[in-house]
């Protein structure tokens, strides 16, 4: 009791953390002890057992006893911004698992770690988005970045995926090296690491003469080239195309949804709460980092043919319509961002599931744009859900996309950041070009080649049915997701 | 349909006689505007219906063909039915949107979901719910594949199009004025002709994109700068010069697109020639009419000077592209092509005449539309005949047609005088009321744009002359089937509302005076 009354009520705030740490060794200890199975169904086994852990997490984040509090000495703090982002994150984890239990049986993934690295990778994020102090964040992005470098390289007979998982780890660790430096210049210039000193301590710094703060800006800088690099933002994108290509796809569907979630977040919180006051400095930072990855993601995606990398480029290019939320520095800005995400969330949730369950004749996973053609007789359901996901991602009316779209664009204008919305505009154009070349070839080509198409597996069909049903929802009835996220973004600034 | 002939019509008979009942029953209940929170439920179950409909098609079986079929066409011809009890019980003496429904949308943003129409949306409203049945008609038996994915496209068509002539809301105007794209890519894309059919579709979805993103910003910045986007507040606002400029250019560069004018009008041909006549006929009827109707109901109202100052471009420009595209006609060698470029010639006419910002020239703009409207469609109706039977476009393959389809030829003929603006058919009241109204603002381009009508007789006669007379051409000419049955009954009403808008339009301008008047009166144009 003794070790109790040191954190007194500290450890109520982790609940749902601990559970998943808990579960996570328990799984790990299951899986070692249970004796070879002829049928090799154990990463399916570990994987339900992974999607009950999780649902319980969000049950316990849900009606967890703390709402608002911070704790560990100021290392953690939860409020309602960070547990929204724990459920959004924790849904698309599910979501994500669900989409490739049946994958990975096909492709011979069969070591069940996979879905207990998902799960310790969730604990990391889940404790990333609460975290509240330089070194917290530190570690558990370096937790969450070493359960992935392990995740990427998991199919180890393919080439490509032992390349991805390596280069994955290259750039990784060299941009977690620029994150730490930055957090190093930050504590020298000012001997904190906590966020909110720091915003103390900042604050009305913008309107005084500082004699010394070039290091913090320096630090500000690595910092945010650091959170670059893990967004993959674009000057510093080189490496998610050939990770997102070389990955299993279902690795990829992962990368390229879940963390984003987090470390937005993440982002979100450090720069608008800590250092909200030198706005003027990191603003141009993130505008050319958001008018940068506009255009590699709407030109870069047009040359593509693999469906892989075509999905890193527009990631890339989503990724710089949510900077632009997060450069207006607003509250208007913050909540197109929290909507952005929840959509964009949802629809590349239903193009990875639509993704995961194609197979060409062969039995193979689908690598090309091409092998696509023919799904509009084979499989008209899938084909239809793709169509008009594909014109939500492009922002086309009345579809969810453009509700988030149209959101972030106002949020710019009225934080006067007029390039940012003309680039994001004419971007939106451009990529529209090749989102839509989805639909020419699934409907306007004459297929030479039949997809074989196996019914669906049922977790699959509700998962790509739930998120489709989200975004017609959303486009016909937007008003809940601008309400909550209102809410947020306003208690947020609060 | 396993039922005999004569049970089958009295089935029909006895399932209209109900549907007009409960019609008319729905529609005087729902005058009752007081008992309902949201103002009148009219329109939105008028917009909604064929999205209902299309909804219930995706419940029916993939075999049972004929049954998708008569539920799409009697949806819409509900919706017709339905759309024409607005026009009964239009108060044609007020100037006020009627029959207004009100409904929350984006609370937190205050954006809310306003419908209503005045004297000028209210044809509107109804021609796209007359062309709907007629679309669905053209492809009975010439769709093969993907049938019901066809008729979906084409009654959501129909609730976006509506939907843009009702929206009092800026933002959501937007919304569905670009949501028109989605099927209307898909239907050139695949019931489209031939292979150039994927460029035809990627140059009307990115010509059209590429030009409403800036009216988004400019919606937006006004968002920004007003906090609302209802179209009743904002007409009452008054912006600055400069902003007023922006945001005039900023909607052109949209609606110049979509009229289409002249160095953006590339899209409208390929998109013509290589849809399918459905297509054609919805892209002539309906899409052609969102731009000038989204001059006459925004950029007129909201920005008067800016009006007045780009008043020349509009007519340099308009001007160009009538005596431009009228010359072009005469050189293409593709039946529909040369429809297509006498479109953009009329909508040019039409853009003349709601600029020259007096009563006549808004209201013959406006009888235009409709004019154009009605003959437009119906002439590409006839090409569709025609390709039907023959697979073939060119001009040199065909002559002679007056031996071998004399019903075709008559109708063929009626529709070309339409086209020309003969007296007594929709177009010539239209035209006349446009040019009378530019004479008064501007005597050069009046006359500039009254070669324009010569030169369509020019075109016309012309087409007219290669096509049915001359001597037949057996080698190309193999079939002989006139027009069927089902055709007559698809240019019928085509018929009777060009003869009756040109013999007695009053009807017709009855309804728009109010709106016109307080339209001129509130930009103080005169």
């Amino acid at each position: 009791m003794d070790f109790l009354s040191l954190f007194e009520n500290d450890f109520l705030g982790i609940i749902p953390e601990s559970f998943i740490a808990f579960a996570a060794c328990l799984l790990l200890v299951y899986g070692v002890n249970v004796p070879e199975h002829p049928s090799n169904t154990l990463v399916v086994n570990v994987g339900w057992l992974t999607i009950l852990t999780l649902c319980t997490t969000i049950l316990l984040l849900v009606t967890g006893p703390v709402h608002e509090m911070v704790f560990f000495y100021n290392c953690l703090r939860i409020d309602s911004f960070s547990l929204f982002l724990q459920v959004i994150i924790l849904l698309s984890v599910i979501s994500v698992i669900l989409l490739s239990l049946d994958y990975l049986v096909r492709e011979g993934i069969h070591s069940f770690e996979y879905m207990v690295l998902i799960l310790l990778s969730s604990c990391s994020m889940l404790l990333m988005v609460a975290s509240y102090d330089l070194i917290g964040i530190y570690l558990t992005i370096e937790f969450q970045s070493l359960a992935f470098y392990v995740i990427a390289a998991s199919k180890q007979d393919s080439e490509f995926s032992t390349e991805a998982g390596l280069k994955y780890f290259v750039l990784g660790a060299f941009a977690s090296g620029i994150l730490l430096f930055g957090c190093t210049m930050i504590y020298g210039f000012t001997g904190l690491t906590n966020l909110e000193d720091l915003a103390k301590l900042l604050t009305g710094i913008a309107s005084m003469p500082v004699v010394s703060s070039s290091g913090l800006l320096v630090g500000i800088i690595f910092l945010c080239v650091g959170f670059m690099f893990k967004l993959t933002a674009a000057p510093f994108h080189m490496w998610a195309p050939d990770v997102y290509q070389g990955a299993p796809t279902s690795v990829t569907a992962f990368f390229a949804i879940c963390p984003k979630l987090a470390i937005l977040g993440l982002f979100a919180k450090i720069l608008l709460f800590t250092f909200y006051d030198l706005l003027n400095s990191w603003q141009s930072i993130l505008l050319l980092c958001s008018l940068a990855s506009m255009c590699v993601g709407a030109f870069g995606a047009l040359g593509q043919n693999d469906i892989k990398r075509l999905l890193a480029y527009s990631s890339i290019g989503h990724i710089g319509y949510l900077l632009i939320g997060l450069a207006c520095g607003t509250v208007d800005g913050l909540q197109s961002m929290l909507v952005y995400m929840v959509i964009y969330m949802t629809m590349s949730l239903t193009t990875f599931g639509v993704v995961l369950s194609i197979r060409t004749k062969n039995g193979k996973s689908i690598k090309n744009i091409q092998d696509l053609s023919g799904l509009a007789t084979s499989n008209p359901a899938l084909a239809i859900t793709l169509s008009l996901t594909m014109f939500s991602m492009a922002g086309i009316p009345p579809l969810a996309g453009f509700m988030s779209k149209f959101y972030l664009f106002f949020a710019a204008l009225s934080a006067s950041l007029y390039p940012l919305a003309v680039v994001g505009v004419l971007t939106s154009v451009v990529s529209s070009f090749y989102y839509i070349r989805f639909i020419k070839i699934m409907y306007f080509d004459k297929s030479e080649q039949t997809l074989q198409f196996e019914s669906l597996d049922a977790s699959k069909a509700w998962v790509i049915a739930t998120t489709m049903a989200v975004t017609v929802f959303l486009a016909a009835y937007p008003a809940p997701i601008f309400l909550m996220t209102e809410k947020l973004a306003l208690g947020f600034c609060i | 349909m396993l039922l005999p002939a004569s049970l089958r019509w009295i089935s029909s008979i006895g399932f209209w006689g109900l549907s007009a009942g409960v019609i008319y029953q729905y529609t005087m209940y729902c005058q009752e505007v007081n008992t309902f929170p949201g103002g009148s439920p009219l329109l939105i179950t008028i917009i909604l219906l064929p999205a209902l409909g299309a909804l219930a098609l995706t419940f029916i079986s993939d075999e049972n063909k004929q049954l998708q079929k008569v539920v799409a066409l009697n949806v819409s011809l509900i919706t017709f039915l339905l759309s024409l009890t607005l026009w009964i019980y239009f108060d044609s003496s007020v100037s006020d949107f009627q029959f207004v429904y009100h409904a929350n949308w984006l609370n937190s943003a205050n954006i809310h979901l306003t419908l209503g129409i005045d004297g000028i949306s209210l044809f509107f409203v109804i021609l796209s719910a007359l062309l709907i049945p007629i679309c669905i008609l053209t492809g009975w038996s010439s769709i093969q594949i993907y049938l019901r994915e066809y008729l979906i496209a084409l009654l959501m068509l129909e609730t976006c199009m509506m939907a843009v002539f009702c929206l009092l809301d800026v933002l959501l105007f937007y919304i569905f004025f670009e949501s028109v794209l989605i099927p209307m890519f898909i239907i050139i894309g695949v019931w489209g002709s031939r292979q150039r059919k994927i460029r035809a579709a990627y140059q009307l979805f990115l010509y059209t994109l590429l030009g409403s993103v800036l009216m988004l910003l400019a919606i937006l910045m006004i968002y920004y700068q007003t906090g609302t986007t209802d179209l009743q507040v904002l007409l009452t606002t008054e912006f600055s010069e400069s902003r007023q400029m922006l945001y005039w250019l900023a909607f052109f560069a949209s609606f110049a697109v979509k009229v289409p004018m002249v160095p953006v009008h590339l899209w409208l041909p390929e998109a013509h020639v290589e849809a399918p006549t459905a297509g054609s006929v919805i892209l002539a009827g309906i899409l052609l009419k969102l731009g000038t109707y989204g001059f006459l109901r925004f950029s007129i109202p909201l920005f008067p000077e800016a009006t007045l100052y780009f008043t020349p471009l509009v007519y340099t420009m308009s001007v160009v592209a009538i005596i431009y595209t009228s010359l072009t006609t005469v050189r293409q060698v593709d039946l529909k092509k040369i429809i297509a470029y006498s479109s953009v010639a009329h909508m040019n006419l039409v853009n003349l005449g709601m600029f020259s910002l007096n009563a006549q020239g808004v209201e013959g703009s406006l009888l235009l539309m409709l004019g154009h409207g009605l003959v437009s469609p119906a002439l590409f109706l006839c090409i569709g005949a025609l390709y039907d039977r023959h697979k073939t476009r060119l001009v040199r393959y065909y002559g002679g047609l007056v031996h071998t389809m004399p019903v075709f030829a008559a109708v063929f003929l009626f529709f070309t005088m339409g086209n020309i603006g003969l007296p007594g058919t929709s177009n010539f009241v239209g035209e006349f009321l446009v040019l009378a109204g530019c004479y008064q603002t501007n005597s050069i381009v009046g006359a500039l744009a009254t070669t324009g009508m010569i030169l369509a007789a020019a075109y016309a006669l012309w087409l007219y002359n290669r096509v049915v007379f001359g001597m037949p051409k057996p080698e190309y000419i193999n079939s002989f089937s006139d027009l069927n049955r089902r055709e007559l009954a698809m240019f019928l009403p085509l018929i009777i509302c060009t003869l009756w808008m040109g013999i007695y339009p009053e009807v017709f301008l009855n309804e728009m005076h109010a709106s016109v008047a307080s339209l001129i009166q509130h930009g103080s144009f005169r």
